[in-house]
């Protein structure tokens, strides 16, 4: 069973307050630390930012970073917006890690450093929770 | 003995160094007379750095004493800025203050706020993303997506005080005709504080890297530029680095003043000088983003 995170959830549970922005260390550790409890190390998860607002560099590297560095073998990032992916992509890209992302049409893509991205989708290939469509783009079919 | 320290008529970034020669006078133990009286203008910079001061004098000695704008237009502005209401708890206030609360429709886009937590940053990230999204496409011509990276540089424009300075500040967003270079609408930025400051954030981890060369000027390099953090932790460093990158896009302008020093990133726009070293010492760490309208043109005046 794949874990899937609801980030805005997370952060409802995590900090006092009703906020939907992803913003300050602070915040952004509250979050991951809510988040790790329940993901066993070396997992593969899938982490979905739908209701997400802002999100910015610190909290980009308190929660996706280090889950990443720390915490995860596979990291797909669902429902994310351009402003999203902004703040994400220089944080992965400066600390050499990647995630998967999955774009509106379903197709996986790397986001971060360009290097370990290929891995991570041969990875789900392997594990057959993603497969190769005819066209060579690839999708996760664990939903 | 009371010393007078005279607020520039017009303040801004560019008089501020003229302030803070005067601020940098005062001997420890003085009480400080900031007279404003003869104001006709101040920007964002001008008033959060004017509130630093005066929580620095406060730490200092006695409380501070402040004569308001005798302009009853410019005094007007001021409180509508928000300036008054945290200028209150710092000073002890001389003049015909209005009881304006700060403005909820203008171009006052987030009134002088205090920061000092995390729980601040969520509320200004908050309160500019409804304010100033339509101000930001429609007015400046950015991007309607450009609202979130807005609000990302001033996350953490502020974090850099929750997380350095030792202490609390404030931030102002404000949009205005900017006539004196671009004769264009700008939105700016303005953070102030007046805790430790860069130089002496920095120094643990940095000073020796540095070796001679170290000082204000030094340190905010290495922040700005080299996007050292005093974290060990190799994710640090991201804040302002972002900053510059969501600048870089928008032709946006940043300045950072700690210290004895100051740093800028000067857009094409702009004939700033990228460092000054030597300048009169002022606590803490102010900082000044600047996004111009895109493209030429401009609405009616306003300041």
């Amino acid at each position: 069973m794949i874990p899937h995170i609801m980030v805005q959830a997370v952060l409802q549970q995590s900090v006092s307050g009703l906020y939907t922005d992803l913003v300050t260390r602070p915040t952004g550790r509250a979050v991951r630390e809510n988040i790790e409890r329940d993901l066993p190390a070396g997992s593969i998860a899938v982490m979905d930012f739908t209701g997400v607002g802002c999100l910015d560099y610190s909290c980009a590297d308190e929660i996706v970073a280090k889950l990443v560095r720390d915490k995860v073998k596979v990291l797909l990032l669902r429902c994310l917006t351009d402003a999203h992916r902004e703040a994400i992509e220089p944080v992965l890209a400066g600390a050499g890690l990647a995630v998967l992302c999955e774009r509106a049409d379903g197709v996986l893509e790397g986001l971060g450093a360009t290097g370990p991205a290929p891995a991570l989708l041969d990875e789900l290939i392997q594990r057959r929770l993603a497969a190769r469509n005819s066209g060579g783009s690839i999708r996760f079919t664990a939903a | 003995m009371t010393r007078l320290v005279e607020v520039p008529t017009q303040f801004d970034d560019r008089s501020f160094d003229q302030f803070a020669a005067a601020y940098a006078l005062a001997a420890d133990g003085e009480r400080l007379l900031f007279d404003a009286h003869a104001a006709e203008w101040a920007s964002p910079y001008g008033l959060v750095g004017l509130l630093a001061a005066g929580e620095a004098a406060a730490r200092q000695g006695e409380r501070p004493l402040l004569t308001a704008p005798a302009n009853s237009e410019v005094v007007s502005y001021w409180a509508r800025a928000g300036f008054f209401r945290e200028a209150g708890d710092l000073f002890e206030v001389h003049g015909k203050v209005p009881k304006t609360k700060p403005a909820v429709e203008s171009d006052v886009l987030l009134p002088v706020t205090s920061v000092r937590a995390a729980e601040d940053v969520h509320a200004v990230v908050s309160t500019i993303q409804q304010r100033a999204s339509a101000i930001l496409s429609s007015e400046l011509g950015l991007d309607p997506k450009a609202t979130m990276g807005f609000a990302m540089a001033l996350s953490e424009s502020c974090q850099n005080i929750v997380e350095h300075a030792g202490t609390g500040g404030w931030v102002a967003v404000q949009a205005y005709n900017w006539r004196r270079k671009l004769a264009r609408r700008v939105v700016v930025i303005a953070v102030a504080d007046a805790g430790v400051g860069f130089r002496h954030s920095l120094e643990p981890t940095q000073a020796k890297r540095f070796g001679e060369r170290w000082g204000d000027a030094a340190a905010l390099e290495a922040a700005l530029i080299q996007g050292v953090s005093r974290f060990r932790d190799p994710g640090r460093g991201q804040g302002l680095a972002g900053i510059r990158r969501y600048l870089a896009r928008w032709e946006g302008k940043v300045a950072i003043r700690s210290g004895t020093a100051r740093i800028a990133i000067v857009p094409r726009w702009d004939d700033d000088v990228p460092l000054k070293d030597g300048l009169p010492a002022f606590p803490g760490s102010q900082v000044l983003l600047i996004i111009p309208e895109q493209g030429s043109g401009g609405g009616p005046s306003k300041q």
